[in-house]
């Protein structure tokens, strides 16, 4: 669905036409690419933020909670609840759309690796415009993902 | 909307070896891989199990209450929280019982190399990653500091009591103190006791702390210590 930003003006237009074509053009809608590192095809999801939360883990409206409520999968071990770091993600573009990291989500970014500039947790980055277009990454490894090497 | 994993999740099986009440509402659970081998983790980490809850499936965390060098069983310890399915779900299995779980994961673990004081908060059934943390610290740091200060409502709630007064006993850097307050005062006393005696107490500032609870208290602990000069990555911390 694209989105369409601007009111236009309704004089003359049936209160019912209004109606219809506010919910099927006129909804704000924001856009989050997500690429993966390691090499799944990309995914776009449009969504309305003020529809949040789509899920129940994560903050509402952050990018785990947008992810899951449109069926794709990211990694969240402490069930969204900003104690690890398996939700890391690498924001390409619309760093400054979301809402800002807490202290607690920075002490957990420290300890993630390929920490970048841009990296936030997807549980707790809410994605607060209703225009925005978000791009990120997915990175290929997260801290203490499991592995064989659980095991021993 | 059912969740599609992009990529399948890598996880791990455990059987139930047994199962030891601590109250009526906290309980430990004794797991073991049915692999056979030994799960490798670090104290204080944590696993993720997978619970069915109707059609769909959650990941809920429960922290590894046992030490790596016990080698038998590993344990998880949880109690009931009101409207909690995944602790009701886990409430409801048996001796026998398997389930999925991936993990270990989590970064609340011991600062390497360290010979500074070491203060350590929990609350309730929040000793679960501390405990080895504990054993661990009291083990490689026989030099430095280390003291618990450990909340409950009630003397029942307080875990690993004997085992706490044994360690006490045993490790001459190693003292704790219970603390039994109703619920909702809990985090007030705690921090006025970290005020006490980490803040007011004298100017040292090379502490370090590690605080595991449920809630905002244990943002409000970490703010009081920082606040107060400690360094940033000297207070660790688990908010559950």
């Amino acid at each position: 669905m694209q989105a369409l930003r601007l009111r236009p003006n309704w004089d003359g237009f049936p209160v019912a036409t209004q109606r219809i074509i506010s919910k099927t053009t006129l909804t704000p809608m924001a856009k989050l690419r997500i690429q993966f590192e390691n090499g799944d095809p990309e995914k776009v999801i449009e969504f309305d933020p003020a529809k949040a939360p789509f899920h129940h883990d994560g903050e509402p409206g952050s990018i785990l909670d947008v992810m899951l409520g449109h069926g794709i999968h990211l990694e969240h071990a402490c069930g969204g609840n900003c104690a690890c770091t398996t939700c890391h993600v690498i924001v390409k573009q619309g760093f400054n759309k979301l809402g800002e990291a807490s202290e607690q989500e920075e002490d957990l970014l420290d300890k993630a690796p390929g920490l970048t500039p841009t990296s936030r947790l997807g549980c707790q980055a809410v994605v607060e415009d209703p225009n925005a277009e978000i791009v990120v990454v997915i990175p290929r490894y997260t801290i203490n993902q499991v592995s064989e090497a659980a095991e021993e | 909307m059912t969740s599609e994993p992009t990529a399948k999740r890598s996880t791990l099986n455990a059987r139930i070896e047994r199962i030891f009440d601590h109250t009526s509402d906290t309980r430990s659970l004794f797991l073991s891989l049915t692999s056979g081998k030994h799960l490798r983790f670090a104290p204080g980490q944590f696993i993720s199990i997978t619970i069915p809850l109707g059609d769909e499936t959650r990941s809920r965390p429960y922290s590894i209450a046992s030490s790596p060098e016990d080698r038998g069983p590993f344990e998880i310890c949880f109690n009931r929280v009101k409207g909690g399915r995944g602790v009701e779900w886990l409430f409801e299995r048996r001796v026998g019982d398997t389930f999925d779980f991936s993990g270990p994961f989590g970064t609340f673990t011991l600062a390497p190399d360290l010979d500074s004081e070491q203060g350590f908060i929990a609350e309730g059934t929040a000793i679960a990653p501390i405990r080895p943390m504990l054993k661990q610290a009291v083990a490689s740091t026989p030099s430095s500091t280390i003291h618990l200060i450990y909340a409950a409502p009630d003397r029942d709630h307080i875990q690993y009591p004997g085992e706490l007064d044994a360690l006490a006993r045993s490790a001459p850097n190693f003292s704790y103190e219970a603390v039994i307050m109703p619920a909702d005062r809990i985090y007030d006393r705690l921090a006025e006791m970290a005020q006490t005696r980490w803040i007011a107490a004298d100017a040292d500032r090379s502490r370090h702390f590690y605080i595991c609870g449920v809630g905002k208290g244990v943002i409000r602990l970490r703010d009081l210590l920082r606040d107060a000069g400690y360094e940033r990555r000297a207070v660790r911390y688990e908010q559950w």
